[in-house]
């Protein structure tokens, strides 16, 4: 160890540290052990120096005047009474007293805590029921705004998908076939449609209806498939035409050979719009 | 178990818990060898029991903050009343007068009011005479600063200015012997004589 920090111990031991000196000690004393064990060795060696002093008895009234002065005292340390058990009953009631008075004190506390508890817990629930409230009625509307929505957007798709859809009503002149009805429904997004026939005349043997959708942009009528009617001349068939149509202007029926003809030979019974 | 068979760290351990008995018979066996420190520092008789009495006050108030594994009893009370001591030293101004070589002369462990007398009892006898003998084995000069020191609470500035000796030699002889006593003591301290 460094004889400075010896003599530094040293001199504190007497209590002759001051300023710097001291604040220096304080220092490496926190983090040397070995120097702190020292410190405490050397104030024990300097008071043990007062063993070489006589000892010299002191007044007689003077034990009588420190106890009169405890006694006298009311904060600080203990309790001091002169007889020994008169001290303990003081002592013990004084004790009594000051744990029943903590004991009340600590149980109107406790209440105070226990109504503020109950007071800020039913205004927490008071605030959460409310929220929970807004919550939902603004849950409730905005499922109608999505309900709402959702309306119109199947209103608008259908009214897209009608738009998107043409009927045409085909007419004749052949007579014959005037009784018969035929409508069609043209999807032109999709290019494809139905045909619904009724009432209309059996075909010859060796013959059957076809369908064709003209198109100004294609130089012949697009072949859309043959028709067969049943004994009471109604047929529903979807059909799409062969190649791709771009603007359906007419649909027209004709009598072609069984099976169809990629090229229209026969007459055209029913035609429109 | 007998009062005497009680040790001063155990009746102190028990001030601590309010017990005036024990407060009593710590007073009974500490005072007379406090009191004959005090009246060796200050020099004065109605100071020396000024002092006592409310040296004893603080042990009473502060007994819960003794420490067995620290320290013994006594250099527990001896701490607290020599601190006492010192400020009541500097509270009357004393200090001044101290200071002057003359007053110094007079700071000597036990020799002048501290011959043996008959306030002292067998052990304290042997106590002080184990005390006396290692304070005799050290160098005059280094015997001198530490008394000096223990008895008047004076800095090793002061006492450099005062005995015009250069601040090292004050604190070197102050280091030297303090740590020659302690080796002197241990044996002692640790046979429970002291």
């Amino acid at each position: 160890m460094e004889e400075r920090f010896e003599e530094l111990a040293a001199l504190s031991a007497f209590g002759m540290l001051e300023g710097d000196e001291k604040r220096t000690l304080d220092g490496v004393i926190i983090r040397d052990r070995a120097l702190k064990e020292l410190c405490a060795e050397l104030e024990d060696t300097a008071a043990l120096l007062a063993g070489a002093v006589s000892p010299i008895t002191p007044p007689a009234n003077l034990k009588g005047r420190i106890r009169s002065k405890i006694r006298s005292r009311r904060s600080g340390g203990a309790t001091y009474s002169s007889g020994g058990s008169s001290f303990w009953t003081f002592t013990g009631w004084a004790a009594a007293a000051a744990f029943a008075a903590s004991s009340a004190w600590l149980w109107m506390e406790r209440e105070k805590l226990q109504t503020n508890l109950q007071a800020s817990t039913a205004e927490i629930s008071v605030e959460v029921e409310k929220a929970q409230k807004a919550a939902s009625e603004q849950r409730e509307g905005l499922e109608k705004q999505i309900a709402a929505l959702n309306g119109e957007i199947a209103s608008l798709q259908k009214r897209d998908a009608l738009a998107q859809m043409r009927i045409a009503t085909l007419q004749t002149t052949v007579e014959g076939y005037k009784q018969g009805v035929a409508v069609v429904v043209w999807d032109s997004e999709k290019h494809q449609g139905v045909l619904k026939l009724e009432k209309m005349p059996p075909v010859q043997v060796g013959k059957d209806y076809q369908l064709w959708v003209v198109d100004p942009k294609q130089p012949v009528p697009v072949d859309a498939g043959i028709v067969r009617v049943d004994s009471t001349g109604f047929a529903k068939v979807d059909f799409k035409p062969v190649t791709e149509v771009t603007d359906a202007s007419k649909f027209a029926l004709s009598v072609e050979k069984e099976g169809g003809v990629p090229k229209g030979e026969g007459p055209i019974v029913l035609i429109g719009p | 178990m007998s009062p005497n068979e009680i040790t001063e760290e155990e009746l102190l351990q028990r001030v601590a818990r309010g017990d005036s008995r024990a407060f009593d018979e710590l007073y009974d066996r500490l005072s007379p060898r406090l009191y004959g420190l005090l009246r060796q520092m200050l020099h004065d008789e109605r100071d020396a029991q000024d002092v006592l009495q409310d040296g004893f006050v603080q042990l009473w108030d502060h007994a819960a903050s003794y420490d067995p594994s620290r320290a013994k009893a006594f250099t527990w009370a001896v701490m607290i009343f020599r601190n006492k001591a010192i400020d009541r030293m500097r509270a009357l101004g004393r200090r001044t007068r101290l200071v002057e070589a003359a007053s110094l002369e007079h700071a000597t462990l036990g020799d002048g009011d501290s011959l043996p007398g008959a306030d002292e009892d067998v052990q304290a006898r042997e106590r002080a005479e184990i005390v006396r003998s290692a304070l005799q084995q050290l160098p005059a000069e280094q015997r001198k600063l530490v008394e000096l020191a223990f008895l008047k609470g004076l800095t090793h500035h002061t006492i450099s200015e005062t005995l015009d000796m250069p601040l090292g030699t004050v604190k070197t002889n102050i280091r030297r012997g303090l740590m020659r006593l302690r080796e002197l003591l241990k044996g002692g301290r640790d046979g429970g004589a002291i």
